[in-house]
C-alpha cells in the first residue's frame, strides 16, 4: 500500500479531531427541534450535550494510555465506533437511545482524539508541531461546531448532523495507511496541574459562548438556525486569526491570560447587551474568539511542553476541558432556567402595563390583555416565545402598532435579561482561570 | 506583559460602552407601586371614564394584597390564573372580589367627586358592581366595546 505524503496524513488526523471536538457543541442549534421530537424538558434536554462531553471527559486518560501503546489500532477501531455511533444517533427511537449513543460517541471520540495526537506526533516528526497542529484543529472544531449544526439543522433537520458525520470520520481512516507508529515505552510524567486546571476554567466559561449564547439567538430573538449558525461564525474566525498571530505572544502565560481576559470581557459585555439584537453581539463574540484562539492554543502547548507520552497529556487536556463544559452546563443551567421563569413574571407585568398604559380604546384593553395571555400560554406549552406582536399586528391603528412595539420591546428585555447572570457567572469563570494562569507561569520555561 | 494590557484595555472600554448604553438596566420595566395615588386624569367620554375608575379600583385591591396593580389584571384574566393567585397569596375568592368591588364602589365615587360622572349614572354603576359577579362584569365591559 502506497504510504500517505505526510501533509495529508496531518490534515485528515486534523480532520478527525476537530470532528470530534466539534460535537461537543455541534447539536447545540438542533436542540430545539429534538426538544420538539422527542418532547422532554429543557433541563433532560441537557443531557444530549453532557452524555458525550462527559464521557469524552471520563474516557480522555485511559484511551490515552492505551492509544500510546497502539496508536494505530485505537485509532482505527475508535474511528469506525465513532462513525457508527453517529449514524445511530440520527435514528434514535427515543430520548434516551440518543442519550446513551452520544455517550458512546464520547468514549470512542476520545480515544480518536488522543491517538491523532500520537500519531501527529510521527507525522510531523516533532512533538512542538503536533501538539500545535493539535490544538487549532481542536479550537476550530469547538467553535465552529455550532455554526454547521445550525446549517445542516435548518436545511436537512437535526439528525443530518450526525449522518454527516459517519462519512467524514471514516475519510480520516486514510491517514492509517502506511503508518508504523512505534509504541512510546517511557512512563509518563505527572500533568501540568496549573495549565490543566486554566483549561478547566476557561472551557467552563466558553459554555456560555458556546451553548447559551446560541439558544439566545434561536429561542430568544426567534433567528432561525441558518441565520443563527452564520452569526456565531464570528467567534471561529476570530480564533482562527487569533491563532495566526498567537505564535508573536510570549511568554506562554502571557498568551494564556490575555486569551482569559478576552473571553471573559467578552462574556460580561453579552451579560451587559444594552440592546436586543445580533449586531450587539459582534464585538462580544470577536474578543471571545479572539480569546478562545490565544487561550485554547496556549494552554494546550504548556499542559504538553516538556512532557514524555504526549497522548496521555493530551488526554489530560481533553479530560480538563470537557470537565470543564460539563461544569459550566451543571452551574449555568439552573441559574438560566430560574433567571427565564422570573424574567417570565417580570415581562407579563410590564406587558400588562403596557397594554393599560398604551393609547387604544379603553374598553379594547380587557380583549388585548386577554389574547396576549392567550398567546403567552401557547406559546409556553410549545416551549417558545410567544409572537406578542401577531396579537395586534392585524389592526391597522397606529396605537395597536405603538402597542405591539411595546409588548415587543419588553420581551426582547425579558428574554435578553434572562440570560444576563449566566454570561456573568461564565465571565467569572474565565477571570477565575487567570490564577492557576499565573500560579503555573513558572511551571514550563516557554 | 504587552498583551494583557491590550487585552486588559480592550475589554474595559467594550464592557464600559454597553454599560454607559444601558447593559446593566436592560431588563423589564418596574411596574408601578399601587399605594402611590396617582391623580385623576379628567377623562372625556364614557370610556376613559370607565377606565379610569378600572384602574383606580384595581390600584386600591392591589395596595391591600401588597401585589401591583398589574398582578390583579392579571388574577382576573382568567379562572387559573386566579385559582393561582388566590392559592399564593392565601386569600379567598370572595375575599378577592370583595377587593374590587369596594375599590370600584370608591373609584366611583372619586369620578363623581371629581364631576367626570352625574349622581345618575354613579348609583346605576354602583347597582351594576354591587350585584354583577366579577367575571360577568369584565364580560360586559368586553361587550360594550362593540356598542
Amino acid at each position: 500500500m502506497q504510504p500517505l505524503a505526510a501533509r495529508n496524513r496531518i490534515a485528515l488526523l486534523g480532520l478527525s479531531v476537530g470532528l470530534v471536538l466539534a460535537d461537543s457543541s455541534v447539536v447545540t442549534l438542533a436542540l430545539p427541534k429534538i426538544l420538539v421530537q422527542f418532547d422532554v424538558e429543557v433541563s433532560t434536554l441537557a443531557w444530549a450535550l453532557i452524555s458525550f462531553n462527559l464521557a469524552l471527559a471520563l474516557a480522555a486518560v485511559p484511551a490515552a494510555a492505551l492509544a500510546r501503546r497502539r496508536p494505530v489500532g485505537v485509532f482505527g477501531v475508535s474511528t469506525v465506533v465513532f462513525a457508527a455511533a453517529s449514524l445511530a444517533c440520527a435514528f434514535s427511537p427515543t430520548f434516551g437511545v440518543l442519550v446513551g449513543l452520544r455517550a458512546v460517541q464520547g468514549v470512542a471520540g476520545a480515544a480518536v482524539v488522543v491517538a491523532a495526537l500520537d500519531l501527529l506526533s510521527e507525522a510531523t516528526e516533532a512533538d512542538a508541531s503536533a501538539a500545535r497542529i493539535w490544538a487549532l484543529a481542536g479550537i476550530v472544531g469547538a467553535s465552529v461546531g455550532p455554526a454547521i449544526g445550525g446549517i445542516l439543522t435548518q436545511l436537512f433537520g437535526w439528525e443530518s448532523i450526525f449522518v454527516l458525520q459517519a462519512p467524514v470520520a471514516l475519510i480520516a481512516l486514510l491517514a492509517l495507511r502506511g503508518v508504523q507508529a512505534r509504541p512510546v515505552p517511557e512512563p509518563a510524567e505527572r500533568p501540568q496541574i496549573a495549565a490543566n486546571a486554566a483549561l478547566l476554567l476557561v472551557s467552563g466559561a466558553l459554555v456560555a459562548a458556546l451553548f447559551l449564547l446560541v439558544i439566545l439567538l434561536i429561542n430568544g430573538w426567534r433567528l432561525e438556525p441558518l441565520a443563527a449558525g452564520l452569526v456565531v461564525t464570528i467567534m471561529p474566525l476570530a480564533a482562527i486569526a487569533a491563532t495566526r498571530v498567537a505564535g508573536g505572544i510570549t511568554p506562554l502565560w502571557t498568551r494564556a491570560a490575555s486569551g482569559a481576559i478576552l473571553i471573559a470581557g467578552g462574556l460580561a459585555a453579552l451579560g451587559w447587551l444594552p440592546h436586543a439584537g445580533v449586531v450587539w453581539t459582534i464585538l462580544p463574540q470577536v474578543a471571545i474568539g479572539a480569546g478562545l484562539g490565544l487561550a485554547l492554543s496556549a494552554l494546550t502547548q504548556r499542559a504538553l511542553a516538556g512532557r514524555s507520552g504526549q497522548a496521555v497529556h493530551g488526554g489530560w487536556t481533553i479530560a480538563a476541558r470537557h470537565t470543564g463544559i460539563v461544569l459550566g452546563l451543571l452551574l449555568l443551567t439552573p441559574i438560566f432556567t430560574a433567571d427565564l421563569n422570573r424574567n417570565e413574571d417580570n415581562a407579563l407585568r410590564a406587558g400588562t402595563a403596557a397594554v393599560l398604559d398604551s393609547r387604544i380604546s379603553p374598553l379594547d384593553k380587557i380583549g388585548v390583555a386577554r389574547d396576549v395571555l392567550v398567546a403567552v400560554d401557547r406559546a409556553t406549552a410549545d416551549g417558545r416565545i410567544p409572537d406578542v406582536r401577531a396579537v395586534v399586528d392585524h389592526r391597522s391603528d397606529s396605537a395597536y402598532a405603538d402597542l405591539g412595539n411595546a409588548l415587543q420591546d419588553q420581551l426582547d428585555r425579558a428574554v435578553t435579561n434572562a440570560f444576563s447572570h449566566s454570561f456573568l457567572v461564565s465571565a467569572l469563570l474565565g477571570l477565575l482561570a487567570l490564577v492557576p494562569i499565573v500560579l503555573g507561569r513558572k511551571e514550563v520555561g516557554v | 506583559m504587552r498583551a494583557i494590557a491590550y487585552s486588559v484595555a480592550a475589554m474595559l472600554v467594550l464592557v464600559g460602552l454597553y454599560l454607559a448604553l444601558g447593559g446593566a438596566s436592560y431588563a423589564p420595566a418596574k411596574v408601578a407601586d399601587p399605594c402611590v395615588k396617582r391623580s385623576w386624569r379628567g377623562p372625556q367620554g364614557f370610556e376613559a371614564v370607565a377606565e379610569q375608575i378600572v384602574l383606580s379600583a384595581l390600584d386600591g385591591a392591589a395596595c391591600q394584597l401588597h401585589v401591583s396593580r398589574e398582578d390583579m389584571v392579571l388574577a382576573l384574566a382568567d379562572s387559573g390564573r386566579r385559582e393561582q393567585f388566590i392559592r399564593e397569596h392565601d386569600i379567598s375568592n370572595a375575599r378577592l372580589e370583595s377587593l374590587v368591588r369596594n375599590g370600584l364602589k370608591r373609584s366611583i365615587g372619586d369620578a363623581q367627586n371629581a364631576g367626570a360622572l352625574n349622581a345618575t349614572v354613579a348609583g346605576v354603576l354602583r347597582g351594576v358592581v354591587g350585584n354583577l359577579p366579577i367575571d360577568e362584569l369584565l364580560d360586559l365591559l368586553q361587550r360594550l366595546r362593540g356598542l
